[in-house]
């Protein structure tokens, strides 16, 4: 263990370890929770029982969810306290952001619609990005280096993490989405009818492929603008930084190549014989090129941008 | 598609996207290229392959970013890289297969935004269209009693709907009686998107404008020195692809003093370059600090603090004591404590000319493997020197750098370690005095005449985005049908029906609200 790096606060930098470990603590209870629900509420109403235990647990889940979030909340707070600086400086803090902010979009998306299903499915990424991001990617808090110290980092990152958490969400959207038209499409060509179909297999667990398709299409459409922006504040930041606003540094073009991703996507919407499966493809896609932009980038292709953290 | 479509005309997809364009077998071949090039499936192909262009220039090492990478591909892999270099991959964003795609993919946006301007303010001036035969078929929509007459229901309707800011047809009288009204809202989503659109074209043109009529230099100043923005004072300058370099007189500035300071481990905290600068030749003189993120802009022109290192202050004098040489020499950095090498050349002023190749430390710490600093900042600077006799070669004619010594052929007359204010003896009675350090940094001088423009279109393509994402276009109908008179009294049966293109969560909520208003 290095000591730690002067200016940083040791106790407000263990307590935020520790809150950490309490957030992943708590919303691997609650991906527990909704598991529950998720698979024990349907075969319930299907057999005509009430389904009122499992609602239950899934109810606690929501409630686990929430006071997680608070933990988690208060982690990137102090880790962000302890160091004297914003709490987004390297890969793991990164991690962590973009996490909270997934789990601040699923419960966002609670507060519109009832989207429980989700729950599991969002929490369990979510529990498994936090455990890669608490193991691999640590790192000590520290200051900044000078060239990250401009309120542009600010902007910038903070509008990178938040389309990345919303990308993460709608990924897993996007996959359920496959999942139930494939499920669809296997029941219609096998024996029985449509309405079998409700009834048959992990489909009947899944809200319709056109609902599914609607609620990715919705996160997609806060994520992208936001996104387009992150970009667009990196290159104000590029100019005041390195005096080009754009270079074709590998993370400037892996960003680049994300974005036209989910360009490609919104235009597959709107284009005859490309909605539905092949659109929800190339969104993935584009979830894909996101994670090169993060890890691969960062850790192999490197560049002017230095804020991985890790060596 | 949830939506029951009714009348084609009235719930058509509220898009004016190009519609899958039938490959008519038209004799006019140009015009059908053009109109599947301007089409939907071409503009998603096109976008596909410029993410797929942009890949290889991330994996591979790329002439603008590191010239030196690529050399040392080209060793490695002596027979493949020749080939890729003929692909242009060692130069992907300036390939003209990569400008093809987008400059394709811009002409195929220009060709399709034409029609769809003309489309949308064709739909912006003209009326909502009229209601659908039987509202009841649409995927949201209700049915209610009221009292009063049907014409006056309608009116009320529209009336309430209007006050909502809902763009609305005339009432319409209907065959038995009944009366109807459209209404429609959230135009502004085509409109943000053509605005996006329009702003992608703008800022291309930006990138343009840079690229053709910009241009950078860079430039190394000793704490005290001055520069002056004339191609001739940079030390590496890259003119402007057209036009000339600046039609305006030179700013100059005068470098005060660089500062930097380091955590106890060496990791750089802030850096500072406190200039004195004059934006024309007989402005004022100012100050400015010029740090990470903090350029100095004079008229379309920005200096920025890219580099720095320590520059040594060495006095030479002959044996009977007269100054020969007094300057402050830069010495470049090897590694992150500053470790850094330089040459003084002292041609002048002794019976052989004198050169000193040196090492000098800002913290200097001896190893068994050598010597070595151990800190970037000046904790307990330390030069160490070599002195060369002989012939420099400055008069061959050849162009010799600053920062080396043709050391092969001269004779070397001793080493020694000094510290600042120290003076070397050499054997001819010649002293060297290692007088101080000082500090220079290195200016990126960068004149981008498109960043305005880039900026700016930047700035709608995300509000473009905003409303072309997040505004709904929806449309709603309501009609009136009189019921037969009872008693007098007359009653209507009012029936309303709504469509929107996406996201139909939102919508039924708003459409509940807008006819509780109605009902009331
Ligand atoms: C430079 C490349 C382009 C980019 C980055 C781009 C990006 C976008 C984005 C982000 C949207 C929003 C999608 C939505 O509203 O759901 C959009 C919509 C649209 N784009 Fe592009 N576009 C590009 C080129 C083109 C071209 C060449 C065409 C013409 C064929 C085109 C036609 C359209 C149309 C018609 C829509 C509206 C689709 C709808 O009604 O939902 N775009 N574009």
């Amino acid at each position: 263990m290095p000591t730690a790096a002067p200016g940083v606060n040791v106790s407000l930098a263990h307590a935020s370890d520790l809150l950490f470990t309490w957030t992943v603590l708590v919303y691997a209870v609650a991906m527990f929770g909704y598991s529950v629900e998720f698979a024990f509420a349907r075969i319930a109403r299907s057999r005509g029982d009430q389904a009122g235990r499992p609602e239950q647990i899934g109810r606690v889940a929501v409630g686990l969810t929430v006071v997680g979030w608070l933990l988690h909340l208060g982690s990137v707070v102090t880790r962000g306290a302890a160091a004297g600086r914003v709490p987004w400086g390297n890969m793991y803090e990164f991690s962590t952001m973009v996490a909270l902010v997934a789990v601040t979009v699923y419960l966002v998306l609670l507060l519109r619609q009832p989207v429980r299903f989700l729950g599991a499915f969002v929490m369990t990424p979510v529990v498994l990005y936090l455990g890669l991001a608490g193991t691999v990617l640590y790192a000590p808090a520290a200051p900044l280096q000078p060239i990250l110290n401009s309120y542009w980092i600010k902007i910038h990152v903070v509008a990178a993490i938040t389309a990345s958490g919303a990308f993460m969400v709608s990924g897993v959207i996007t996959l359920l989405y496959l999942t139930r038209t494939w499920l669809d499409r296997r029941a219609s060509m096998g024996p029985g009818t449509a309405a079998a179909v409700e009834y048959h297999g992990f489909a009947r667990w899944l809200p319709s492929a056109e609902r599914l398709d609607r609620l990715a299409y919705k996160v997609i459409g806060f994520a992208f603008p936001v996104w387009t922006f992150a970009i667009i504040a990196g290159a104000i930041w590029a100019k005041y930084a390195w005096s080009r606003y754009w270079g074709w540094d590998p993370k400037e073009t892996w960003s680049f190549i994300t974005w036209v991703a989910y360009a490609a996507y919104l235009h597959a919407r709107a284009t005859a014989g490309w909605r539905g499966r092949r659109a929800a493809v190339l969104s993935l896609v584009g979830f894909g090129c996101l994670m090169v932009d993060y890890y691969v980038v960062n850790t192999v292709i490197s560049g002017l941008h230095s804020y991985a953290g890790v060596n | 598609m949830t939506e029951t479509l009714t009348d084609e005309t009235a719930t058509q997809a509220l898009s004016t996207a190009p519609q899958g364009t039938q490959p008519v077998a038209s004799r006019n071949r140009v015009r059908s290229l053009w109109r599947s090039l301007t089409s939907m499936r071409t503009a998603l192909l096109l976008l596909s392959l410029l993410a797929l262009a942009a890949v290889p220039g991330t994996l591979l090492p790329q002439r603008g970013l590191n010239p030196v990478k690529v050399d040392v591909f080209f060793t490695a892999h002596p027979s493949l890289a020749p080939f890729l270099d003929k692909l242009s991959l060692f130069d992907v964003f300036a390939a003209p297969w990569f400008a093809a795609i987008y400059l394709l993919l811009f002409v195929s946006l220009i060709g399709c935004l034409f029609p769809r301007i003309r489309l949308h303010a064709r739909a912006l001036r003209r009326k909502p269209p009229a209601a659908p035969k039987r509202l009841e078929r649409l995927a949201i929509h209700d049915t209610w009693d009221a009292d009063g007459d049907a014409q006056a229901v309608v009116a009320n309707a529209r009336e309430s709907l209007r006050r909502q800011r809902w763009r609305t047809t005339e009432l319409r009288e209907e065959p038995g009686g009944a009366w109807s009204v459209g209404a429609e809202k959230g135009y502004l989503r085509e409109t943000g998107n053509l605005v996006f659109h329009v702003a992608l074209v703008v800022l291309l043109t930006g990138i343009a404008l840079g690229g053709l009529f910009g241009y950078k230099g860079t430039v190394l100043v000793t704490d005290g020195g001055s520069f002056s923005d004339v191609p001739s004072s940079y030390d590496v300058f890259t003119p402007a692809r057209l036009g000339s370099e600046s039609a305006l007189p030179p700013f100059a500035f005068t470098l005060r003093k660089f500062t930097a300071s380091y955590q106890p481990n060496g990791v750089p905290k802030s850096f500072h370059a406190y200039v004195d600068y004059r934006s024309t030749p007989d402005a004022p003189s100012r100050p400015y600090d010029v740090t990470t993120n903090r350029p100095l802009s004079i008229a379309g022109t920005d200096v920025y603090l890219v580099g720095h290192g320590y520059a040594v202050h060495i006095q030479v004098r002959d044996k009977s004591g007269r100054l020969v040489y007094d300057k402050a020499t830069p010495f470049l950095p090897d590694d992150a404590m500053f470790t850094s090498h330089g040459v003084v050349k002292v041609p002048d002023g002794l019976p052989r000319q004198l050169g000193l190749t040196g090492f000098f430390y800002p913290t200097y710490e001896p190893t068994p493997f050598g010597a070595q600093s151990s800190y970037p900042g000046p904790a307990a600077p330390v030069l160490t020197l070599a002195a060369w006799q002989g012939d420099l070669g400055l008069t061959s004619g050849r162009p010799q750098s600053v920062y080396s010594l043709p050391v092969a052929s001269l004779k070397n007359i001793g080493t020694k370690t000094i510290g600042p204010g120290q003076t070397w003896k050499l054997a001819d009675g010649t002293t060297v005095t290692f007088a101080g350090v000082s500090q220079w940094a290195t200016f990126q001088i960068a004149h981008d005449p498109g960043s305005t423009v880039v900026l700016v279109a930047a700035v709608f393509i995300v509000c473009g985005l905003l409303s072309s994402l997040w505004v709904r276009r929806r449309r709603m109908w309501v009609r009136a049908v009189p019921l037969d008179n009872a008693g007098g009294v007359r009653r209507t049966v009012v029936s309303a029906g709504g469509l929107a293109r996406t996201d139909a969560d939102g919508f039924a909520t708003e459409f509940e609200s807008l006819l509780r208003r109605m009902k009331d």
